[in-house]
């Protein structure tokens, strides 16, 4: 008898939320989300999947992205519909040619401040530092090879690079080649993939080593173990362009990383289809305290984006709250 | 309630908290002991980086014509001899060859440390029931565990480059040499046991010249299997740092340059053909000369 209605019950719910959802789709419907493949753009994905699901009744769903793929997806093919977290120097060109054809839209920055709170770098331990504060440049780390030996080559120094294939690869072979830092000893070091550069960083800051290494901000990474940035004097925007981000440029001069620019991406189709939502992602900028409590909350716990993203959502709803209006506000709030 | 539907699993904290102490204990222990272990490992090292700038530096013609004249004499065939001049020409024409020679380099010392460590465990395996229901499900676990899993521990305790890639390799690539050698020793029959038993031969003998010979034709499947499965394993490795003809396919992959990686993905085929060819070639006249000699 119980078990009757129980089960009578059930039918009627999965009835009800299924016409609910069939409602709610209708404004907002299909919405694919680019998850790429580190910390930060996971629990942005998921916070965002999260809001559009539940407060804007879109039926969201995020497929895994790495940043040239889904840059090239996008622009050519509008799918998926939304990157929350794209780092456009390696993609301008592409992605300002969808946007001119009216294809992709810029929605807004990621993170507030990006000057300050993101960016490439060549990366030394602060240990380093504070033994040897000239380590801080580029000039005080070329006169001490020394502090980073190279395993597979003692007697030269290592600058552990940008993985084979990402963008970033070109411009450190370029600022490698620009800094002489082959004649001062150094050899660039490919690590491979992203896995095995933090795990190649992450091994010397545990045990204390030298280590110089490209990587990158805000990252789960960095906001676990102290880092400083090596001073690579100033930058020159033009010479980027021309040079320093071109594969084999002939004479590459010293240069500086840009600072990025991490945009959310938005594919027309969806932003006209659901103003609503695309209002969302304009307001949606994190502010780096906020980014950098997530990413330690995933380092500490050993969280996914899900659970990170619902972690956040939970314990911080007057950081998200001013994203979007009070009745999507309280509908969040409800599933969570 | 909906006690069908979810299955009753650990709370989520308790198993945060025990991932949180393993991984605490791991890096403990690589704090302690990463620098002695790496030590262990120094001499691999140094062999694996002489013995490719040995490839590296020898004049381009002469590291052709050398493997060349091992194809020859390990199958005696001018076609072969010829194949592997014009694939490794090929190779070199396309801007491979530095690629290639690190990769080949990689791999030849790959199978010469699985051939040493298989064999003796095989053999093991052979002889004893116990020791093969052992080992088996540890092969199993090899063969099946997604590299990373185990990758990225071994960077933590050894860094990037050559070691940890020849580790991932060996543990991939290991399996069928010492599932071939413990099958091959195996399926020897008992009348040649028995045979050589009433000649009066020590066990020693027994294994010298009667299982391992006549084991020969699986042992050589199982070395070129090893072989191949190395071949295979040239991108994952590329992951770690390993230099060779993985970085390019990586690049490739990442990028969408079809053409580069179809290059270097054939590169890895031609060099995986001319392996095959001469260890099937050697093993092919090792049977004939067995066949051979009982007159």
């Amino acid at each position: 008898m119980t078990l009757f209605k129980k089960s009578s019950l059930a039918a009627m719910t999965l009835a009800i939320s299924a016409i609910g959802t069939g409602v709610a789709h209708a404004e907002c419907g299909d919405v694919t989300i680019a998850e790429m493949n580190w910390a930060s753009a996971q629990a942005a994905a998921r916070v965002d999947a999260f809001i559009l699901k539940h407060g804007y009744g879109c039926n969201a769903e995020t497929v895994p992205g790495d940043t040239m793929p889904t840059a090239t997806s996008m622009s050519e093919k509008a799918s998926p519909d939304i990157a929350p977290e794209l780092w456009m120097n390696a993609v301008t060109e592409p992605i300002e040619r969808a946007v001119a054809q009216k294809r992709l839209e810029i929605a807004g920055n990621v993170l507030e401040d990006p000057a300050k709170n993101a960016g490439e770098g060549w990366w030394v331990p602060r240990y380093m530092v504070e033994k040897n504060p000239a380590l801080s440049t580029i000039a005080g780390i070329k006169k001490n090879v020394g502090l980073f030996k190279d395993p597979e080559d003692p007697s030269k120094g290592r600058v552990v690079g940008c993985p084979s294939g990402w963008a970033c690869q070109i411009t450190t072979q370029n600022l490698f080649k620009a800094y002489d830092m082959e004649s001062a000893g150094f050899n660039l070091v490919d690590p491979g993939s992203g896995a095995a550069l933090a795990g190649a960083i992450f091994k010397a800051y545990n045990r204390g080593e030298g280590v110089l290494a490209y990587y990158w901000a805000p990252t789960a990474l960095l906001s676990k173990l102290d880092m400083v940035r090596v001073d690579l004097g100033n930058f020159d925007a033009k010479e980027f362009t021309d040079c320093t981000a071109i594969a084999n440029c002939p004479n590459p001069k010293p240069n500086s990383f840009p600072v990025p620019e991490i945009k959310t991406v938005v594919a027309t189709d969806f932003a006209k289809r659901s103003p609503a939502a695309m209002a969302y992602l304009k307001a949606r900028v994190w502010s780096a305290k906020d980014f950098g409590s997530v990413l330690e909350f995933m380092e500490k716990e050993q969280a996914n984006g899900q659970v990170a993203a619902e972690w956040f959502l939970q314990n911080r709803p007057d950081a998200w709250s001013k994203w979007v209006p009070a009745d999507v506000a309280a509908k969040v709030k409800a599933a969570l | 309630m909906l006690w069908s539907s979810d299955f009753p699993q650990i709370a989520d904290t308790t198993l945060r908290q025990l991932s949180r102490t393993i991984d605490r204990g791991y890096l403990t222990f690589s704090r302690e002991y990463g620098a002695s272990i790496e030590a262990f490992f120094d001499p691999l090292l140094h062999f694996l980086i002489w013995f490719e700038r040995i490839l590296l530096g020898a004049p381009w013609w002469s590291v052709v014509l050398v493997t060349a004249a091992i194809g020859y004499l390990a199958a005696r065939s001018w076609k072969l001899f010829a194949g592997i001049v014009i694939a490794l020409c090929l190779i070199g024409v396309f801007g491979m060859w530095e690629n290639t020679m690190r990769t080949m380099a990689m791999i030849l010392v790959c199978t010469l440390l699985s051939i040493l460590i298989g064999i003796p465990i095989g053999i093991f395996m052979a002889r004893s029931n116990r020791g093969q229901k052992s080992i088996l499900p540890v092969l199993d676990v090899m063969q099946t565990m997604p590299s990373f899993v185990y990758l990225i521990p071994v960077v933590m305790l050894l860094g990037i480059g050559r070691v940890p890639g020849l580790i991932a390799v060996v543990i991939y690539a290991i399996a069928p040499v010492i599932r071939l050698t413990n099958l091959g020793i195996r399926l020897v029959e008992k009348e040649a046991l028995e045979a050589a038993d009433a000649f009066g031969a020590s066990r020693l003998q027994k294994l010298l010249k009667v299982q391992l010979p006549l084991a020969l034709p699986n042992i050589m499947a199982g070395i070129n299997q090893t072989i191949m499965m190395a071949l295979a394993m040239v991108v994952i490795a590329s992951m770690i740092g390993v230099r060779g003809l993985g970085q390019p396919v990586l690049q490739a992959v990442t990028n969408q340059y079809f053409a580069l990686g179809l290059f270097n993905g054939t590169a890895v085929v031609i060099l995986a053909i001319i392996f095959d060819r001469v260890t099937q070639g050697f093993g092919l006249r090792l049977q004939k000369h067995r066949e051979g000699a009982p007159q």
